[in-house]
């Protein structure tokens, strides 16, 4: 070549070098580039993607704070178990392993099969596995002796939510149980990450079900830990990272009472009904009580399925808490309230009189409504209408109400609504009204209905709960406080007032008067409960018919089948002159209010006021 | 000891250049390989016989080099075919040659062979070279092309193809005729996506694409090296600190994705240096190819050093996530003794051809 194309090649070749090698400083520059908008622009989401790839948070159960009594008594505890924990990843051989355990630790079949069908899966990923739940006395030493042997296994405390009363406090306290959306109280962590959390309760991850357990669920279940683990791409465990620990829940202080409830229990017995007793200087709720119960610490810690399905099965419905959700018709037990009607609204006076033959005829049709008492009270007043329980009185009282007023009248006095503050599924029963009849019914209401209202009987239900608040209304004269079963010591306690200014304290003595003489009199219905005890007590009973008969010959033929005997009910306050507690009690099926509800609430009194 | 430097043909920038990446290389693949010692000590070993290969492919004069190209490319070429026949299968793909307890990539050659050939074929012609001389240069650069790409190993079948094709561009390729073979192959583009294509290469160029339609599958590893690189920050999490690397989230930490590594525990700064030492190297490579004795010289420096380069660039553009993925090592760092032998020899050659100069007659 010579020497200018040489010349001209060597520059074609310089341009087009510097060409080429231009290019790849522009491509490092790109990758440089790039690599400052991952680095220092996207530091912040990439290191969180990071962490999110190698932190493995998992939940730390909290345990759920107890419940007490009013005396500080434990009603719910956490009581201690001991489970057998293994780590798996470190045992080489798992049937060797086995076999060398089984002497120490009794195993079952399924807890064989069940370990071996886990173990596999929980050695890789470095995570422990339960071989034996709830171990005892004898098998903890056992282990304990020779755990020098097994580095590859534990003993860990898991508790049982356990209660000595089980069958007694059933619908008032709930019970827990496993839970699956435990996940939405910590958002933080992954719900796929919920099925390896730390548990505290043998049982797993609980909720409260229905009762204080259900309602105070927030109060009493604390606040999970966490423990977070570093983990590799395969998702096994490398170490752990850190540890929060979890907080236990409060602990709930109720006003319920343990004797008081033992009383009602063991008074009513194997009898189906209910028993509410509430503290007039609180409103605290102190029983609450339906029968039959079950037991919670079997619902709690793992009922069987039969066992279950017996309890759901079983034609008392223990299920069924019959003093906030029973409609019962409250019988004469409404007598008290329909006086304050007519008393208030002029219809009757303390001294205004009538003639009892022992029926009412209904005017308009002339259908007639017995009394109780055949042949009648002779001369009835209102105090001997209160005392001997007059039905003629009352139809005749009755006869001359208003609907719509009476109806606002027993509104005013807690019937058709929820009266307890914290109670789990309170039913408000109703009071009937010429709409809700001709709605239901589609038929009008006629005045045989009023009348039939004024002894209780008819369309009117109420609930157990209803009534002693009711009760406890008419003990304070009006100045009652709203119902709850738990107080917190720093809560206004909320009064409530009942007053109409046409019903002033004199109709409120005499009321306490007639009330008292109901039980402490001679000539009153429940008179024979008047030596069961050494204080003064005031009430009312009531006998609440469940089909309507013209006579008393032709209810014998109907007692031949319990089920349809009359509900026997009272409601009582005292001790008198100065009222500390109100009680309702019914007895389904129970017949005779006075005598055979009577001494269920007089127990009952007794106990609350012995203490 | 003077006397000595002064009789052997020695380049010290690249001498330090590359003897600085390869300790690096070492360090990074200690933590890389979770501080696993005999993967490091047998890369030291390959490092150790690679500077003995450099230096000894430095001593001859370029024109040896020229006389004996045809040579090389034949071999290469037979020692290919040897492994495509004979080869043992790993991973799918014959790559590997057997020579007693060593195993060498025989396609490595290839990316030297390529060059140093056309370079030889095409230095004494005119300027423009000819049609002809084209033809043949392309033809010989698709064969070894299609032989590699075959195997299957698309990185390295790329990787040649462009060593092949540096040559032919910076001898003087008209620009016309650059332009026609662009056009043709966009216009043959879906013929290459349908029927050259393997099923997971498809898969991921499209993954590239569409990096997220599929997190846990094919866009995985891209996903996971961002996630690495980005983590790092400015100044990295700290030697043998990176959660990616040491977790095992980062695929392939010590081959193809080492960068990540480096980008996740040294940070941003670790980043800067070690594309500084590379751009230092590749500067030197270009002064030595302007500075280069004769044509021949010219072409074979441009030629290998630019075909490093391609191969650190694709590289990086993979891991950061500017290219599909494709198999390719990070040039001096990653772990492999071929491509790492063959580096070395590649940058013997260089300093060879950049150190030799012709005695002019006085």
């Amino acid at each position: 070549m010579i020497f200018e194309e040489r010349q001209i090649e060597k520059n074609n070749f310089s341009s087009r070098a510097t060409l080429l090698f231009g290019s790849i400083i522009l491509g490092l520059i790109a990758v440089l580039i790039k690599v400052f908008s991952l680095q220092i622009s996207g530091y912040s989401d990439y290191q969180l993607a990071a962490l999110k790839n190698k932190n493995y948070a998992v939940p730390v159960q909290s345990l759920r704070g107890e419940i007490f009594d009013r005396n500080g008594k434990v009603l719910v505890k956490n009581q201690p178990t001991f489970d057998l924990i293994t780590r798996p990843n470190l045992i080489s051989d798992i049937d060797s392993f086995l076999d060398e355990i089984e002497p120490v630790i009794f195993l079952s079949h399924t807890d064989i099969s069940r370990y071996k069908k886990l173990q596999k899966e929980k050695a890789f990923v470095n995570k422990e596995l339960v071989l034996k739940k709830d171990l005892s006395d004898e098998e903890i030493a056992r282990f304990n002796v020779r755990s020098f042997n097994f580095q590859n296994a534990f003993i860990a405390k898991r508790y049982r939510r356990i209660t000595d009363y089980p069958e007694i406090f059933s619908h008032v306290l709930g019970y827990t149980s496993r839970t699956d959306d435990d996940y939405e109280s910590m958002p933080e962590i992954p719900k796929s990450h919920w099925k390896d959390a730390e548990l505290s309760y043998a049982h797993g991850l609980i909720k409260g079900r229905i009762g204080l357990e259900e309602i105070y669920d927030d109060y009493l279940s604390g606040k999970h830990g966490q423990r977070v683990y570093e983990i590799n791409a395969r998702g096994q465990l490398v170490q752990p990272l850190s540890f929060i620990e979890p907080e236990k829940g409060s602990d709930l202080f109720t006003n319920l009472d343990i004797e008081a409830h033992k009383s009602a229990a063991k008074y009513l017995g194997n009898r189906k009904g209910a028993v509410v007793a509430i503290d007039l200087e609180s409103g605290g709720i102190n029983v609450l009580y339906s029968s039959p119960a079950y037991s919670i610490n079997k619902l709690s810690n793992g009922m069987s399925d039969t066992e279950f399905q017996d309890l759901i099965n079983d034609l008392d419905k223990p299920f069924f808490n019959r003093a906030l959700q029973g409609r019962y018709p409250p019988a004469s037990t409404i007598k008290p309230a329909i006086g304050m009607y007519g008393l208030s609204n002029n219809i009757v006076n303390w001294d205004f009189e009538i003639k009892d033959p022992g029926f009412f005829t209904l005017p308009e049709t002339g259908r007639v409504f017995r009394d109780w008492l055949k042949g009648g009270h002779g001369k009835v007043d209102m105090h001997k209408a209160f005392l001997v329980s007059s039905n003629t009185y009352f139809f005749s009282l009755a006869y001359q109400a208003d609907i719509q007023e009476l109806s606002n009248h027993l509104s005013s006095l807690g019937f058709g609504q929820k009266v307890c503050l914290d109670c789990f599924g309170e039913d408000q029963a109703f009071v009937p009204t010429p709409e809700w009849k001709y709605s239901m019914m589609n038929a009008g209401w006629v005045k045989g209905d009023t009348v039939n209202l004024g002894v209780g009987q008819g369309y009117l239900v109420a609930t157990p709960m209803q009534l002693a608040n009711y009760a406890s209304l008419l003990a304070t004269k009006g100045k009652y406080f709203e119902p709850s079963l738990v107080t917190f010591g720093n809560q206004k306690k909320s009064i409530k007032i009942w007053q109409d200014d046409r019903f002033d304290d004199s109709d409120w003595s005499k009321m306490h008067e007639a009330l008292l003489g109901v039980i402490e009199s001679d000539y009153g219905t429940a008179r024979s409960i008047r030596g069961l005890k050494e204080f003064q007590v005031a009430g009312k009973s009531g006998t609440a018919e469940l089909v309507s008969l013209d006579s008393k010959e032709a209810y014998q033929e109907v007692r031949a089948s319990e089920s349809l005997r009359d509900h026997s009910i009272i409601i009582v306050f005292g001790p008198m002159p100065n009222p500390r507690y109100a009680v309702s009690v019914i007895i389904e099926n129970g017949e005779s209010g006075g005598a055979i509800a009577g001494p269920v609430a007089i127990e009952v009194l007794k106990s609350l006021i012995d203490e | 000891m003077n006397k000595l430097f002064q009789k052997i043909y020695f380049d010290p920038y690249i001498f330090f250049s590359i003897f600085l990446l390869s300790m690096l290389g070492l360090f990074f693949l200690f933590s890389a390989s979770n501080a696993d010692t005999s993967i490091v000590s047998k890369q030291f070993f390959y490092v150790f016989v690679g500077f003995i290969i450099m230096i000894l492919a430095s001593q001859p004069d370029p024109d040896i080099f020229r006389r004996m190209s045809g040579l090389f490319l034949i071999f290469s070429l037979l020692l290919l075919s040897i492994t495509y026949l004979f080869g043992p299968e790993i991973n799918g793909a014959q790559r590997w040659v057997r020579i007693g307890p060593l195993s060498f990539q025989s396609s490595e050659l290839l990316k030297l062979a390529v060059p140093v050939f056309l370079a030889n074929f095409l230095f004494d012609k005119k300027l423009p070279i000819q049609r002809k001389e084209i033809i043949i240069s392309l033809i010989i650069i698709c064969c070894c092309f299609f032989i590699v790409f075959r195997q299957p190993d698309l990185g390295t079948a790329l990787i040649i193809a462009c060593s092949g094709l540096f040559v032919l561009f910076l001898s003087g390729l008209s620009w016309s005729f650059m332009g026609g073979s662009f056009i043709l192959l966009i216009i043959s583009s879906p013929f290459i996506w349908n029927i050259l294509l393997q099923p997971f290469q498809r898969q991921r160029i499209a993954t590239f694409f569409n990096p997220e339609s599929d997190p846990f599958g094919a866009s995985w590893n891209i996903i996971q090296s961002k996630v690495a690189i980005g983590s790092g920050g400015l100044l990295g999490k700290g030697f043998g600190q990176g959660s990616q690397t040491q977790l095992n989230f980062l695929p392939e930490t010590e081959t193809d994705f080492i960068f990540s590594v480096i980008g996740e525990e040294f940070g941003f700064l670790g980043v800067l240096l070690l594309l500084s030492i590379y751009l230092f190297l590749l500067l030197r490579c270009f002064y030595l190819a302007l500075s280069a004795r004769d044509r021949f010289c010219r072409l074979v420096i441009g030629g290998l050093s630019l075909t490093f380069a391609a191969n650190l660039i694709i590289n990086l553009c993979m891991v950061v996530g500017l290219l599909p993925v494709v198999g390719m090592p990070l040039p001096f760092i990653s772990k492999g003794g071929s491509s790492l032998v063959s580096l070395f020899l590649a940058f013997g050659i260089i300093v060879s051809m950049g150190t030799h100069k012709k005695f002019l007659p006085q």
